[in-house]
């Protein structure tokens, strides 16, 4: 399901179609904070969507899980509020806060109605300035916490994800699990949530995109109000390259009629200048909807599998191509042979010259359905920030797209894709 | 009684949030009895296209189960004009998502797509009502992968497997007892012919209800599904036969162990009344559960989780959005082994405290004002509007019922709330059902 969170952000990051210009401003506020915003009145509700950069990269050894920790905490008591008057206040005053902590960053959302927007960003100033962090709570938490660990662990499918990051990633900070483990937990002390806590929350690794019914000035105030006294950290945080990923396979027992399988192999940076014709040629192995090879191949023609999927996890500095699919374990081997097959075809003979049409028009038409909600066009405002795209990202785009020939994109595939580099994790019961 | 009404709708009022209508939605019939729904958006040129069959799995014949879904698997097959995966290669094609879901009383299918395709779109949808050019060889792959499915869902899922239980002992005669994805033995049973006749049978317009969202025309809707839907053949309606589920006299306790389980879990299902039956009642069950149980902020958590430590979590939702009854779900993870008798007990009790002691006025308010902003964040966006209101269309309620829910909800009163969940409390259709290894 993590992985699924981090996908649905790189979705958003189609390409654009000229006619739908995005009108955006580039704000700046008293207090040195700068956003984008867009004003949409079309409903009474205003969505804010933020990113800081740290995450759980930044929890110290053995005391993995201190951010998750700490962003599941930040509604259980501030300085104003007790954990339930909290709740009540956000229930009571139409406003939806979320934070998520992930393994590079940690991922926020707020949402208000127009009408209670000053209880609103209220509420989400307490939660980020002035949460209390009681030890009660932090009891509460954990063991919640400890109980949602062992519901993983007794999930076929969530093992094969957390085992896969754990070994494909080796000594990459990646490999951790986000909450970390039952024994980590213990080790997590009161004040190391309040060191977590300025560690994540700074000023200048922040981003924030800002759609709906209020003007400009108002969200520059709202703003500073909230996020205007975090320290600075004075520098931008850096996730370094990963040295090596696994290869080869590995395998896990679990007592389940179907084993699920995760595989992956080094992909691309956002930053790269490849970066696109690898995202098009993923597409058309692996992602999208129901036209991908390995959706028509491995469920359509042999009906080896209920979902099938690739995804490319594009991190600042550094990239992944990840898998994954669930069948029954007698066919485990014969699947992973198609997988491989499709990864060999992609290397050798490329893609065609309509799949690569197909694939420009998927990305300039999904466009716009980013911009159909509030908290989507939100979205994409800060994720267009956190990568440094650049305010001139939206035409960029299609021009990137529409230069993308196939000679070039084939010559990548052909270096890109190798099979002998893929790491497959299996977690089911050996079929012997 | 009268006075608080009152109150609440100058409070309703004055804070500017409450809409007469909640989507405002446009309706007409075709006269081969498609309904058809428009709710116009023009954020984004985007447009939601959904189409509600008024059937799921409750129209399978015994011993068919998983027959509805399969052939909402087979709808992707392709027809002699669209042949193949030509319907979902264009999709993909212009940018656009899909996908389909059956459930007990509906099946429905959804793209979401840029407006210029529209037309291209909606005449896709209306050919693969009766066009569908289906081989054996598409059946029995697809029967392959529906397998892989239920296994991934429910087969190497023992928290699911314990479900699947729990409704089919909740509802012993109700088709609700049946799994949606059917039983796996009679899903291998599951023919070409089976198929066909399913497909002849209830795949007809006035089945169905067209549901489009986003930057659409209402004129312009008329006119293109007149013209692509409007030559589908009317056929014999679907009748429901109303099947009553007798009172459960026995208490039943399910257990469900598993050596991968590492948390145990205590779930409690009840057979409740449904939206249908009383819509005021349900509103006031809806709400009094909200304070109940929903979420961290429910009386429940608080007494249970945050002070007497004994669970680590708590909590239930009322699902009555049904043609036949509602359900409610409960479940509670407990912080140390508790014998699942007394969780039963525990929780109980702890209702009948609550009861006893009364919600106050306060908790009550809290809980109507963001049932009335809820409804603003229904509408933020395409797909949302089109769910909504197809599934409450589909289910059988009427469209200024559901237009009109917000000043229904003013109306419920704390009494209301109190005696709905006196009555739930009360209750004795329920089945328990643990998760342990």
């Amino acid at each position: 399901m993590k992985l699924r969170l981090l996908i649905s952000l790189f979705l958003l990051l189609g390409f654009y179609k000229q006619s739908l210009a995005i009108e955006f401003e580039e704000l700046t506020t008293n207090k040195g904070i700068s956003f984008w915003f867009v004003k949409d009145s079309s409903l009474p509700l205003v969505s804010l969507s933020f990113t800081f950069r740290g995450g759980a990269v930044l929890d110290p050894k053995n005391k993995e899980g201190s951010t998750n920790l700490m962003v599941s905490l930040l509604d259980e008591g501030t300085e104003n509020f007790s954990g339930n008057d909290f709740k009540l206040s956000l229930r009571e005053n139409g406003t939806k806060i979320s934070f998520s902590a992930e393994k590079d960053k940690i991922e926020g959302s707020f949402q208000v109605v127009s009408s209670q927007i000053q209880e609103g960003f209220w509420l989400l100033s307490e939660s980020i300035n002035k949460p209390l962090f009681e030890p009660k709570e932090i009891d509460k938490v954990k063991k919640q916490i400890v109980a949602s660990i062992k519901i993983d662990k007794s999930n076929v499918q969530t093992q094969a994800s957390e085992k896969f990051n754990k070994l494909f990633f080796k000594e990459s900070k990646l490999s951790r699990n986000v909450k970390g483990s039952i024994s980590s937990l213990k080790n997590i002390s009161r004040k190391d949530i309040f060191e977590m806590h300025k560690m994540n929350f700074t000023k200048d690794n922040l981003v924030i995109g800002i759609a709906g019914d209020i003007d400009s000035d108002k969200a520059k105030k709202y703003v500073d109000y909230v996020f205007g006294e975090l320290p600075m950290l004075g520098k931008k945080r850096k996730i370094p390259k990963f040295e090596t990923l696994a290869k080869g396979e590995n395998f896990f027992e679990m007592e389940s009629p179907q084993s699920t399988v995760i595989f992956g192999q080094r992909g691309v940076s956002r930053k790269e200048e490849s970066y696109f014709a690898v995202r098009i040629l993923n597409y058309i192995l692996g992602g999208g909807g129901f036209q991908s090879r390995l959706y028509k191949e491995v469920r359509e023609k042999s009906g080896l599998v209920y979902s099938i999927y690739a995804y490319l996890i594009p991190f600042e500095n550094d990239g992944v191509i990840i898998g994954g699919f669930q069948t029954r374990n007698e066919t485990v081997n014969e699947t992973i042979l198609k997988v491989k097959d499709q990864w060999n075809m992609m290397k050798k003979e490329g893609i065609n010259a309509r799949e690569l049409r197909d694939a420009k028009t998927y990305y300039k038409g999904s466009f716009s359905r980013n911009l159909t909600s509030t908290i989507s066009i939100a979205s994409l405002l800060k994720v267009v920030q956190y990568y440094d795209l650049g305010r001139d990202y939206f035409k960029k785009r299609s021009e990137i797209i529409d230069n993308l020939k196939l000679k070039d994109v084939n010559l990548l595939a052909s270096e890109l894709f190798n099979k002998n580099d893929l790491f497959f994790m299996i977690v089911g019961k050996r079929d012997i | 009684m009268k006075f608080t009404s009152l109150i609440f709708l100058f409070i309703l009022f004055s804070t500017n949030v409450f809409a007469n209508k909640i989507f405002n939605a446009k309706s007409f019939e075709l006269r081969n009895g498609l309904k058809v729904i428009v709710i116009e958006n023009k954020r984004a040129p985007v447009v939601a296209q959904m189409l509600w069959y008024n059937f799921g799995s409750g129209v399978e014949e015994n011993g068919k189960s998983g027959l509805a879904h399969f052939m909402e698997h087979l709808m992707f097959k392709g027809t002699k004009k669209f042949p193949d995966s030509y319907y979902s290669d264009f999709i993909s094609k212009i940018g656009g998502s899909e996908n389909a879901f059956t459930s007990y009383d509906y099946t429905a299918y959804y793209q979401v797509f840029p407006k210029y395709e529209l037309e291209k779109i909606m005449q896709m949808e209306s050919d693969r009502m009766v066009n569908l050019t289906l081989t054996e060889d598409n059946v029995e792959i697809e029967k392959k992968v529906i397998l892989e499915e239920r296994f991934q869902r429910v087969e190497s899922d023992p928290s699911a497997k314990l479900d699947e239980s729990m409704r089919s002992i909740l509802f012993p005669n109700h088709y609700y007892g049946r799994p949606i994805i059917g039983w796996k033995h009679e899903i291998e049973n599951l023919g070409f012919d089976d198929v066909i006749k399913f497909y002849k049978k209830y795949y007809i317009p006035n089945n169905a209800t067209l549901v489009l969202s986003g930057d659409v025309d209402f004129e312009n809707v008329k006119k293109l599904s007149k013209k692509y839907f409007g030559k589908r053949k009317k056929g014999t309606p679907l009748t429901y036969e109303s099947v009553i589920d007798p009172k459960l006299e026995t208490s039943v306790m399910v257990e469900m162990r598993h050596p991968t389980v590492k948390q145990n879990i205590w779930k409690k299902f009840y057979r409740v009344i449904s939206y249908k039956t009383s819509l005021r009642e349900s509103l006031a069950l809806e709400i009094g559960l909200k304070i109940l149980a929903s979420g961290s902020s429910s009386i429940l958590y608080e007494n249970l989780v945050n002070k007497k430590k004994v669970f680590s979590a708590v909590g239930g939702y009322y699902q009555g959005l049904t043609r036949g009854e509602g359900s409610v779900y409960f479940y509670a993870i407990p912080n140390q082994e508790i014998e699942f008798e007394k969780i039963d007990k525990i929780i109980n009790d702890e209702i009948d405290t609550i009861l006893k002691k009364g919600i106050s006025k306060k908790r009550f308010e809290i809980e109507k004002k963001k049932f009335i902003f809820d409804s603003i964040y229904e509408r933020d966006g395409v797909l949302n509007p089109a769910q909504s209101v197809g599934e409450a269309i589909t289910i059988g309620i009427e469209l200024d019922d559901l237009e009109s829910l917000n000043n229904k909800i003013v109306n419920v009163s704390l009494q209301d709330v109190s005696t709905a969940l006196k009555k739930f409390r009360n209750n004795n259709n329920f089945v328990i059902g643990e998760l342990n290894n």
